[in-house]
């Protein structure tokens, strides 16, 4: 990133680092970006003639992408926060517009599962494509918030991009070890909650 | 490993390259495996779902909230407007350093003065699924029908008992009525939802400085030092009453 740091401002790489970091830090990196940059929804009102709350949601959508393609590491730095949120915020505006002309509405909001299944090949996400369409959505809802607060906030912060290693400082588990034996475990208990007849 | 174990390590890329081929070729194999690795992704994307609802209401609540404040300006303006927002910290600083140097006033009059400026004033409505009730809940507290107020806050809370802004509203009305158990049994309620920005603490310190029973004052200045500690919401404020404590 050391060709590209000259196209982020100081803000910038502070907002970065803040979205890199942990726990509160990451909290008020995430609220300081969606604050500085809330005014995109003025301008997608006015630039797609939509209402406030779709240029929230193409907003929000916005920013919830950027969060985790900087931590992960996507975002390279090659243009500013700003310039790369815009370019962002335009193509989830266009998107909400065509899905609103085409009246495509998904059954399950599918951007996360097509997030995974990319790293199948293509028979392999076939078979366990099939398998998923016959997903019983609010079963599974419903058996997640049987499980105790514990195992939630572990399957939560691990959804939530954060390691082993990082879940064991922030929840007080002794190892990275630790902790993903229990996210397993908490797994297999909403397993057995969910195939339960 | 369990087959949980060996699904987990291919989705979080902790297999070789050898490994992954063997594992899509029992995806092809075995059915019941596949099924594993069907519930695997169904589970985590539920989960990812949910968590982005969840921030997609928190980022609501802040974008509602900044606008009806309207206390957030554009970068821009903020260049256009840095003079006078200077000049205005200026201000703002010698008259904080004044009202020091005059002298502390005592707690309770902090506290009265604070629910004065924060909390009888007219406050703006948070964009919820339940606007349309909130809207005419705060119709009611801003034309002072606090009792009335209360009754619609707590309907709200019935039908949405993790809604943020009826809890933080039915504490503010219930300390206006000086209901202060009632309130703290709110702002403890807002305490532990996870927010963004959560003034919970402070607004629980707030009423036990009004209550002002035994041990009030004790737990209040505890609370205003997590408030600080934790760099929640109000922690300037609250550095300013932990003094006169």
């Amino acid at each position: 990133m050391s060709n590209a740091q000259n196209f982020l401002t100081d803000f910038d790489e502070q907002l970065i680092s803040n979205l890199r970091g942990n726990g509160i830090i990451r909290s008020r990196g995430e609220e300081q970006l969606f604050t500085t940059y809330s005014y995109f929804i003025r301008e997608g009102m006015n630039k797609y003639t939509m209402s406030e709350d779709e240029a929230f949601d193409a907003y929000s959508d916005t920013i919830l992408s950027a969060i985790e393609n900087v931590r992960n590491g996507s975002f390279e730095g090659r243009s500013s926060l700003k310039t790369w949120l815009y370019q962002v915020f335009n193509n989830k505006c266009v998107d909400l517009l065509r899905k609103r002309a085409t009246n495509k509405n998904s059954v399950h909001q599918t951007a996360s599962i097509s997030d995974m299944l990319f790293q199948l090949s293509d028979t392999g996400k076939s078979i366990i494509q099939k398998l998923i369409e016959k997903s019983d959505w609010d079963m599974l809802k419903q058996k997640l918030s049987e499980l105790g607060d514990a195992c939630r906030r572990l399957l939560t912060l691990s959804a939530d991009g954060y390691t082993d290693k990082e879940i064991s400082t922030i929840m007080e588990y002794k190892t990275a070890d630790v902790v993903k034996t229990s996210r397993l475990r908490c797994l297999e208990k909403l397993r057995q909650l969910y195939k339960r007849p | 490993m369990s087959d949980l174990a060996y699904i987990d390590s291919y989705f979080k890329g902790e297999l070789s390259p050898e490994e992954r081929i063997k594992f899509e070729q029992r995806i092809h194999n075995v059915p019941a495996f596949a099924e594993e690795v069907a519930f695997y992704c169904s589970a985590v994307s539920t989960i990812k779902d949910q968590l982005v609802e969840e921030k997609k209401k928190q980022f609501r609540e802040l974008y509602y909230n900044d606008k009806n404040k309207n206390k957030k300006a554009r970068p821009s303006l903020v260049k256009k407007l840095w003079p006078y927002i200077t000049a205005a910290a200026v201000i703002t600083g010698i008259i904080v350093t004044l009202t020091i140097v005059t002298g502390p006033s005592s707690p309770q009059q902090m506290a009265d003065k604070y629910i004065k400026e924060h909390f009888e004033v007219q406050m703006g409505v948070t964009m919820t699924d339940n606007a349309d009730s909130l809207d005419a809940a705060m119709q009611l507290y801003n034309e002072n029908k606090l009792p009335e107020a209360l009754r619609k806050f707590e309907k709200i809370i019935q039908t949405d008992s993790i809604a943020y802004f009826p809890k933080k509203m039915a504490g503010i009305v219930s300390l206006r009525t000086g209901e202060y158990d009632k309130a703290i049994e709110y702002f403890i309620q807002l305490e532990n939802l996870q927010l963004y920005s959560n003034p919970g603490k402070l607004y629980h310190a707030l009423t036990l400085i009004k209550r002002n029973r035994a041990g009030d004052k004790e737990m209040a200045t505890q609370l205003l030092k997590q408030v600080i500690d934790l760099k929640l919401e109000g922690k300037e404020t609250a550095r300013k009453w932990l003094k006169s404590l």
